[in-house]
């Protein structure tokens, strides 16, 4: 894990749990009643949907580009971007759905610029890794918990975009894959194979730990 | 991807039917190699769920926010918004009342503002000259009637404007003999005769016109117009 980056060890609906209860009724409200109060003009709504949203797209975001300064960044131009066109935002599709898409985007649109060597088409030159490796013994062999959760962390920064905006967004923010091709317009199966290779590459990084 | 891989996949993305889950896993009991390619992939996906994740800070949620709030609106906004937004005129009877007071002030007050216009009306003698003020808007306008008598001890005027009475129309004189008198006249054609002394009734010698009175002299005419 970075230096100075405070992770917080609770979930999104465990953090919702604690947040005070508002005075109003904007938390009996679904997504979909807050985006139509947030359309006619009641300010409050889309707050209470920044608060029930930030903690997935700051997550995303941090997990995509392994910077909390940016990702942060980037989940103000998602919800920005999101406010501006919520007109645009189908009524039969999930809120949750649409910022993630909005998110993803943008997150690969800074890795375009900022690291151009990870673009989405760099993600091939990694069809040649090795999917064969013998193991006789896990990482936990060598590696603590907060060890293995750290090497996580930065191998799926090593990741090519695509399999790590796949693998995170099944595994990290636990989306199904019907969710997964909503939000990034591909098809399951491609999908799949997506986050197979990210699986297999994380496994190989983490194996090799104990190799060296 | 070999056919271990495949199976292995499927299995992890719950793909499998409930036979060949039992299956898999019987061939992982069988297989220690396989049974390790497994379990490193389930591990890598149970570490993942447990990453701890990164809660919005406190400044991220209210700088984002103060930027989705709405501002209000600025100068030329609010401009604007008033030249280009349609009005519905309330009125009552003591509003409208006073508005006409106002107005009525307001037209009476320009009145007294603009300076006279002065119209010399030309005569062919020199010891006589008439002279017209016209005010604007108001259709009245002010006609000097100047008469040169050194000798008379009294000057009057009688005409279409006072009903032919000269007792109404005193001319007043000056140092130099020289008699004048203002009337306010609306615009139109007047017949008129200055009585001298009262007795002597002439017209206005140097009048531009002059027409018959009916009874073997003559009559001044004076032209008013704007």
């Amino acid at each position: 894990m970075k230096e100075g980056v405070v992770l917080s060890p609770t979930t999104p609906s465990t953090s919702n749990q604690n947040r005070p209860k508002s005075l109003d009724d904007h938390d009996d409200l679904d997504d979909a009643q807050l985006v139509a109060r947030s359309l006619a003009r009641d300010h409050e709504a889309f707050g209470r949907l920044i608060d029930r949203h930030a903690p997935s797209i700051v997550n995303l975001a941090y997990r995509m580009v392994g910077n909390r300064t940016e990702a942060e960044d980037l989940a103000q131009e998602t919800f920005l971007a999101a406010f501006k066109a919520l007109a645009t935002f189908r009524s039969d599709s999930k809120f949750s759905t649409w910022l993630y898409r909005i998110a993803s985007n943008k997150c690969m649109d800074w890795l375009r610029v900022k690291r151009p060597g990870q673009g989405q088409y760099d993600v091939d030159a990694d069809e040649h890794l090795d999917f064969h490796l013998a193991e006789d013994r896990t990482p936990e062999d060598l590696l603590s918990q907060q060890q293995v959760a750290q090497e996580l962390d930065l191998a799926i920064q090593r990741l090519p975009p695509l399999y790590r905006e796949a693998f995170i967004l099944k595994h990290v923010e636990g989306l199904s894959y019907e969710e997964m091709e909503d939000i990034l317009g591909v098809r399951g199966d491609t999908l799949k194979m997506r986050v197979y290779k990210g699986r297999v590459q994380l496994s190989r990084e983490l194996t090799a730990l104990r190799v060296e | 991807m070999d056919e271990q891989d495949l199976v292995i996949q499927r299995f992890l993305d719950h793909d499998l039917t409930p036979d060949e889950r039992v299956a898999f896993l019987q061939s992982v009991d069988a297989d220690p190699a396989l049974r390790r390619r497994w379990l490193n992939l389930e591990l890598v996906i149970a570490e993942a769920g447990q990453l701890p994740r990164i809660a919005p800070s406190t400044k991220f949620l209210s700088q984002l926010k103060s930027r989705l709030a709405p501002h209000p609106p600025g100068l030329w906004e609010r401009v604007r918004a008033a030249v280009t937004a349609s009005h519905t005129l309330e009125w009552n009877l003591a509003g409208a009342l006073t508005a006409v007071c106002l107005a009525v002030l307001a037209i009476g007050g320009a009145v007294t503002m603009i300076p006279e216009r002065i119209v010399e009306v030309p005569t062919t003698v020199p010891q006589v000259r008439t002279t017209s003020f016209t005010s604007a808007p108001d259709p009245k306008i002010l006609v000097r009637l100047v008469l040169l008598r050194p000798d008379a001890k009294s000057v009057e005027v009688a005409g279409d404007f006072n009903g032919w009475n000269p007792a109404q129309t005193k001319l007043e004189p000056s140092d130099e003999g020289i008699w004048t008198v203002t009337l306010s006249l609306t615009p139109g054609r007047y017949e008129y005769m200055f009585v001298i002394d009262g007795e002597q009734w002439i017209a206005d010698p140097f009048a531009i016109e002059e027409t018959g009175d009916g009874f073997g002299a003559k009559n001044a005419v004076l032209d008013v117009a704007i």
